[in-house]
């Protein structure tokens, strides 16, 4: 684990420093750089929502990226007031890419893969593997073509499909720990997205909003229903040879109800809200983050669960 | 490239479809029988009990180091949403709770009709009626209980309920023995029943085992409906020993009370 984030440290070094720096326009612009964290992972595990999507917006832009993202929750394991609290710790590296069909129409892909662990009083426990992949297309509604307006507009609607491609194991959901220590839902979920990105010269604000449909998986375990919000202030400092876009916001996360055979599972639903922040800077084809969230309030499966951080570094090549 | 994304999206519709229609859950298949896990989990008040060394305060302010709880379980009686009732059969339905042990928490009930059930009944103790069928016809059980010392004696009968440790209190400042144990009286049966509903339906299939999680709550014992001091029971500060006397049916009573379902698995 630690060499990957060392590789990833590498390459975030290289990519920022080792090219040269030529005053041409940048691939890199700043409305992709406030779109990454918006769709950010679920309070509940990345692995079993999988609802990390991670789309950026740009329009008519190819690239790839990497992602590592930690999640650390403390969950309670047992029904008593003094059961232990334990840690869990969520670590996914994510690749994704996105392709422009059209002016208007884009398909975007993220592919997770999870090393997730929890320290049960009965020792620890680690799972790792390939989480949900996700698909989506995204579509351009409404877009202000010209720079000269006070305001610029810029409106995406999209929708996709989750794929079971993580593993589902029942017995990860044995006893009354948190129900998401999973690879993915082990089912096919639907999320349906929408993205308004209003500017006014360098300063820009983000809202998204996303509903996750999931669906009942083959082993009869539904996770409930998932929507997400988030709203992004950003701003773009344009240097000559690179930009760089601090951004702050908040997000937050409604989890409906999880289902077993159709039959609701107490202390399964929730809602978190978090403040986050972070920096994003491109250079040439290349582009970096770094994002923090934090909770500033939160009810997860009726107090059993706390979300206690999430960060995330990536590196972005425009093709 | 666009075509390759086609193709792509083609894959994934099918798949969906493909897959949507092959799993069809076990669930709606409510035909033979399964087996259904009964959890006791005991606890005092809100908290889960550590035996000897955690100090569990009563109302009455008195601190209990509890270092023995058993009781039996009997005559499991299970209802269908559909008001259908299982009685499980009396040859296999007598069950030790012991928190020291490791399968005294946990009883396996065998050979249940297919179905969603929605309410449970169990005895605490051995019901009178099993007891007048004479040591001969206790079967296994009766070495069980004396194993696990349950058992006074064949004529003075079960204990039903064992609570023991010790205690102080505002009067009573050196830790003090205590030992609650019920059973019949000269007066008095005190076998009881509960009956609980069940937060969720327990689905039983040849499939799934559900689990039916319960929560006790030991200070209900001397510290529920009935308030009961264990310094009143202290006589010549040889330590509290409750087995009889007036104090039985009130606790009995108590131990009825103390059982709640936290939870159903269906796994």
């Amino acid at each position: 684990m630690k060499k990957i984030i060392v590789m990833i440290a590498l390459l975030v070094g290289s990519s920022a420093f080792s090219f040269t720096v030529k005053d041409s326009i940048s691939a890199f612009t700043f409305q992709r750089l406030a779109m990454m964290e918006d769709f950010d992972c679920d309070a509940c595990g990345c692995s079993a929502s999988g609802g990390s999507m991670g789309f950026g917006s740009m329009l008519n832009n190819n690239f790839v990226g990497l992602r590592y993202l930690k999640q650390s929750y403390t969950s309670r394991d047992g029904i008593f007031a003094n059961s232990p609290w334990i840690d869990e710790n969520f670590n996914t590296i994510q690749a994704w890419a996105r392709i422009p069909v059209t002016d208007k129409i884009q398909i975007s892909a993220l592919v997770p893969y999870h090393f997730n662990e929890r320290k049960l009083t009965a020792g620890t426990e680690n799972i790792e593997g390939l989480g949900d992949i996700t698909v989506m297309a995204l579509y351009t509604v409404f877009e202000t073509k010209k720079d000269s307006t006070f305001f610029t507009h810029k409106i995406n609607l999209g929708g996709g499909v989750k794929l079971p491609t993580g593993k589902f194991k029942e017995a990860n959901n044995l006893g009354s720990v948190n129900q998401s220590f999973q690879l993915g839902t082990g089912s096919w979920d639907f999320p349906v997205i929408s993205e308004y990105v209003i500017k006014h010269k360098n300063l820009g604000l983000n809202t998204t909003l996303n509903y996750i449909f999931k669906t009942e998986n083959s082993k009869n375990y539904q996770y409930g229903d998932q929507f997400n919000y988030a709203g992004t202030f950003f701003y773009l400092f344009d240097l000559k040879s690179v930009q760089i876009v601090p951004q702050a916001g908040l997000a937050g996360e409604v989890y409906q109800t999880n289902k077993q055979y159709s039959l609701d599972l107490p202390n399964t639903a929730g809602d978190i809200l978090f403040s986050k922040f972070g920096v994003e800077a491109g250079k040439d084809k290349f582009s970096v983050g770094l994002n923090m969230m934090l909770p500033i309030n939160q009810n997860l499966s009726s107090g059993n669960m706390e979300a206690n951080y999430r960060w995330s570094v990536n590196l972005n090549y425009t093709l | 490239m666009k075509n390759t994304l086609y193709k792509a999206f083609a894959v994934v519709a099918i798949s969906i479809a493909i897959s949507s229609c092959s799993n069809d859950d076990n669930k709606n298949d409510v035909s033979g029988s399964g087996s259904l896990v009964l959890e006791y989990d005991n606890g005092f008040g809100a908290n889960d009990l550590i035996l000897n060394t955690q100090g569990n305060t009563t109302s009455n302010n008195e601190v209990l180091k509890i270092s023995l709880v058993k009781y039996i379980i009997s005559n499991v009686v299970l209802t269908k949403a559909d008001g259908t009732i299982f009685t499980y059969p009396k040859s296999k339905s007598y069950f030790i709770a012991d928190e020291s042990s490791a399968d005294g928490h946990e009883f396996k009930l065998t050979d249940i009709p297919a179905g969603d059930y929605v309410k449970v009944k169990y005895g605490i103790g051995v019901d009178e009626e099993q007891w007048k069928l004479g040591a001969a016809g206790q079967g296994d059980f009766l070495a069980k209980a004396n194993d696990a010392g349950m058992l006074w004696s064949w004529a003075a009968g079960y204990k039903f309920f064992a609570l023991e440790g010790t205690f102080t209190s505002p009067t009573v400042t050196t830790p003090t023995p205590f030992m609650i144990h019920t059973g019949k009286t000269g007066t008095d049966y005190n076998y009881t029943e509960v009956t609980l509903d069940l937060p969720t339906k327990a689905l039983v299939r040849t499939t799934i085992t559900p689990t039916i999680h319960f929560k006790i709550d030991l200070s209900k014992v001397i510290d529920g409906t009935n308030k009961i001091k264990l310094s009143d029971n202290n006589a010549g500060g040889m330590g509290a020993m409750i087995m009889g006397g007036a104090n039985l049916p009130l606790i009995t009573q108590n131990i009825s009370a103390m059982f709640k379902v936290d939870h159903v698995h269906n796994d």
